[in-house]
């Protein structure tokens, strides 16, 4: 008795730390949320209550154009950043080459080097490539910085894993592409998982450097916030942010569901 | 001997290509052009002159300046290492949760991250500020019966850090830690060491390279990420990330500017070898 | 594990994304068009529905880009190609480095008919004499806002701010050529005095200040105002007429030294694709019912001469808005001083530490 009374303080205590760093991270998500109904147009003090932000946001063309613009650059970025980078940890793990070092180096310059000169110095390659400003130049930018926290991260994960599984694999007469995608892949998902989420979240919210490289009239959503500052950011924003946090919630308790349900018909 | 030598070459070729080619082009180029700027001179209105010069060089010396790197480099180290101490037991506990569950509670910690960071700073304004609602609920509570000082103070800036850097930590560490073989850590207790002993020698090495990683990715940006000391510090330290900036902006002084960015790039390198060094045999973790 | 409708739906998302990257890459030619005009405006300056009525009036489509400081503005315009943007809005002393540079054109006062609407005090100044290169779009200054339900005393000059009863309360303009130019002209002298003693004298007159200051903010120095975190603030006259309008109690200062003012001008980057339009589209923001609408939704002064009758009393009566002229003459503006910046840099360096 005393082991298993034991054994549930001690998960209760563990759940409470879980708790207590989810509730760390979502404080200020929570005033947010409560903010989006503020009838303040200012985000200073909350003044009193109206869902009329719901409404006017979605007629805030510039907003939802900025938020297009945004996730698409986000998913084309994290997508290509993804796999390049995935494909380099693994290949950086198995081959030693040479150059290697330098290419090693180089994946922190991007990481450090103030976003300020990145951003600047990009441009200039730009202006020298003779390549337009627009769309495509921020998400080569962004793929840039996201790259090396993908590498980072998947090798993480490589390190020590156990390689037998994948020379048994080839040994069974599986060629090199298939042994990837059927088992290394797997094995390292969590990794690339990870990676791909820490690039998607710095290119949602990256304004410096899509800042210099943005051409006349691309605008994003960080960089639309940034610019609302001056009058006050607008509980628009508030709603937005709001709804996104929404949608992905909605979309986790989806996919939460779904992979319940298989469970427990595979139990079955 | 049935797979030749071109296969080989072939595979590591599409692995390293493609990170090659884009480091080359977009980090290499870059750094160059960073590079030979440092060594010109401030054009009269801003820009640069074509004329070698180490003085910038020379001027990063100055004890303003490194006094700036150094107190810099003490905040990201601090900042790096609460992300560590909060961040290792969080990964650690979710690891051992259900797949499913455990996939549920990765995505929750992004999700926060989805909002625009600049709105979640203002969250923590609206939080810290002498009459905002932490305030508020601590006198409330009879905890305390003056508003304390809770923004535009070093506390916050640090606070501030650690919110954002958290997931850098969370995630790399998560992503090795969940490979622990279970098996290994039973062996151990199996063979009678208590879990201290099986957490310091079994447990700790073989989630090192999460714990690199995450140091890494936490320290690194760490150092540049001044808008949150301007923002709940109330801008009132000067940050390296700060000094650069204005270099490439008020003082229009770019030669300067590209010395500081270089000196910092050399600091930096020069510190995750010594880490790597100090890690021992983690050659292989980049 | 990884099952046949996953396959499918990851390689119709990694077609998608490639042809939607293929796509963006080379439907590039946009500029290309007749009727295009790529503006970079300050943030906040012009509102949409303005532009949106310049469109349909015209048929141009316009391309709006924005920044929040003059050297970010400067930092794009060096390193992209000439001819990216048509219509910059830099402040005096960013135009006569930008004229120096080589980086504008000369505008063809012809087709801005309306540039007679133009109050004459903000024109024919130093940076531009004949205004050969540039057109005033707004001006402004940085002024002293005070929370009277906190501060019970009268407040009439930077002198004043020094009082230790102040200790942790001010809003300060995170701006070096401000802050010491603020420090100098309290000292009697100019705000672009480059002398080293009277510098230092300034960086001592600024370490004295220094506890008084709780935070530094030029992006929304109106928050800690409307919040009350802070009660005495060095700010935009347009963020003290915010926080005015949030705050009863907020009162504003001229300061008796004199304040630190600055004219934000239209002005046209050298090789422009669009110089007509851009010059019709200067022409347009100076049409008196425009410089209305413009002022009725961003509280700055306004240089409209022929606008002035018809602009809101809301505008004319607040005192934060609608400064005075004769207060704006007595005012300085910033001068670019060469090689002399690097001082004022390490001073704010210093005073930072």
């Amino acid at each position: 008795m005393k082991k298993t009374a034991k054994r549930k303080i001690n998960n209760i205590f563990k759940n409470a730390y879980i708790g207590f760093v989810y509730l760390f991270l979502f404080l200020p998500i929570i005033v947010i949320v409560v903010f989006s109904f503020n009838t303040s147009r200012m985000n200073i003090t909350f003044q009193g209550f109206t869902t009329k932000w719901y409404i006017s946001m979605f007629s805030n063309t510039t907003l939802m154009e900025a938020l297009i613009n945004t996730l698409f650059i986000a998913v084309v970025s994290t997508f290509v950043s993804g796999v390049i980078g995935t494909l380099a940890a693994v290949g950086m793990n198995k081959f030693n080459f040479r150059g290697k070092r330098i290419i090693e180096a180089l994946l922190y310059v991007p990481v450090v080097i103030p976003e300020i000169v990145l951003g600047i110095a990009l441009l200039s390659v730009f202006s020298i490539l003779n390549m337009e400003l627009g769309l495509f130049t921020i998400i080569l930018s962004h793929i840039t910085f996201s790259v090396p926290f993908v590498i980072i991260t998947v090798r993480a994960r490589i390190s020590g894993l156990d390689r037998s599984i994948e020379e048994a694999a080839m040994d069974l007469g599986a060629n090199k592409f298939k042994t990837f995608i059927k088992i290394t892949l797997p094995m390292i998902a969590p990794g690339v998982l990870s990676g791909i989420m820490l690039a998607f979240t710095l290119s949602l919210d990256d304004v410096v450097i899509s800042f210099f490289t943005a051409g006349p009239g691309s605008n994003t959503l960080p960089l639309k916030i940034f610019s609302m500052i001056k009058t006050g950011v607008t509980p628009e924003v508030n709603v937005l942010s709001t709804l996104i946090i929404l949608v992905t919630i909605m979309g986790l308790a989806c996919v939460t569901f779904a992979q319940a349900r298989k469970i427990k018909s595979i139990k079955n | 001997m049935k797979k030749g030598k071109n296969k080989d070459l072939l595979s590591m070729i599409t692995m390293i290509g493609p990170i090659g080619f884009w480091m080359i082009l977009f980090v290499a180029i870059p750094l160059v052009y960073v590079f030979a700027i440092s060594f010109m001179r401030k054009g009269i209105y801003g820009g640069v002159e074509f004329a070698f010069t180490v003085s910038n060089y020379l001027e990063t010396l100055n004890p303003l300046y490194l006094q700036i790197f150094i107190g810099s480099l003490i905040m990201a180290a601090i900042s790096t290492i609460v992300c560590l101490l909060i961040g290792y037991p969080f990964a650690y506990l979710i690891s051992m949760k259900s797949q499913i569950k455990k996939n549920l509670l990765l995505m929750l910690v992004i999700l926060p991250f989805l909002t625009n960071s600049l709105i979640r700073m203002y969250g923590w304004i609206t939080l810290l500020r002498t009459e905002g609602i932490i305030n508020k609920v601590l006198i409330y509570l009879h905890i305390i019966n003056q508003p304390i000082q809770l923004i535009y103070n070093n506390f916050a800036v640090m606070l501030g850090l650690v919110y954002c850097l958290l997931p850098f930590m969370i995630l790399p560490l998560y992503s090795s830690i969940e490979k622990l073989d279970m098996s290994l850590l039973e062996a151990a207790s199996d063979l009678g060491a208590k879990s201290r002993k099986t957490f310091l020698k079994v447990t700790l090495p073989l989630t090192m390279p999460g714990i690199f990683a995450g140091s890494i990715l936490v320290f690194i940006p760490a150092l540049g990420l001044f808008f949150i000391a301007d923002l709940l510090g109330g801008s009132k330290s000067m940050l390296i990330g700060n000094i650069i900036r204005n270099q490439f902006l008020t003082a229009r002084n770019w030669p300067f500017g590209a010395a500081l960015s270089m000196v910092l790039i050399f600091i930096t390198l020069i510190l995750v070898a010594v880490y790597k060094k100090a890690g021992g045999s983690m050659d292989d973790l980049v | 594990m990884i099952n046949k409708t996953i396959k499918k739906i990851i390689s119709i998302t990694i077609i998608g994304v490639i042809s939607l990257t293929a796509m963006t890459g080379c439907g590039s030619g946009k500029s290309k068009e007749k009727g295009e005009l790529n503006v970079f405006n300050w943030t906040e300056y012009i509102p949409e529905s303005v532009v949106k009525q310049f469109e349909s009036e015209y048929g141009i489509k316009v391309n709006y880009s924005t920044y929040s400081s003059n050297e970010e503005c400067l930092a794009k315009l060096q390193s992209s190609a000439q001819g990216t943007y048509d219509l910059v809005v830099p402040s005096d002393y960013m135009v006569s480095i930008m004229k120096k540079k080589g980086l504008l054109e000369k505008l063809d006062k012809d087709k801005i008919t309306n540039f007679h609407n133009v109050n004459d005090v903000y024109l024919n100044r130093d940076f531009d004499k004949g205004n050969e290169y540039s057109v005033p779009f707004d001006t402004g200054a940085a002024l002293i806002a005070v929370n009277t339900n906190v501060v019970k005393e009268d407040i009439k000059s930077y002198k004043d701010l020094l009082n230790p009863k102040y200790k942790n309360s001010m809003v300060v303009l995170d701006d070096q050529r401000i802050l010491i130019g603020i420090a100098l002209k309290a000292l009697g002298y100019s705000l672009n005095e480059t002398d080293d003693a009277k510098l230092a004298q300034a960086k001592a007159y600024l370490e004295k200040l220094k506890p008084n200051i709780k935070l530094y903010d030029s992006d929304s120095p109106k928050s800690s105002l409307i919040s009350g975190e802070a009660s005495i603030g060095l700010t935009w006259n347009a963020e003290a007429a915010l926080a005015m309008n949030q705050n009863k109690n907020i009162k504003v200062v001229y300061p008796q030294e004199g304040m630190y003012i600055f004219i934000d001008n239209f002005a046209i980057p050298k090789g422009a694709k669009n110089k007509e339009a851009a010059e019709l589209f200067i022409n347009f923001i100076l049409r008196p019912e425009i410089n209305k609408k413009i002022v009725e939704a961003f509280p700055y002064k306004s240089v409209n001469k022929a606008a002035e009758d018809s602009l809101p009393d809301s505008y004319k009566n607040n005192p934060a808005s609608n400064i005075p002229d004769k207060e704006m003459i007595k005012g300085e503006s910033v001068k670019d001083v060469g090689a002399a910046t690097a001082k004022f840099d390490k001073i704010w360096s210093e005073i930072k530490q």
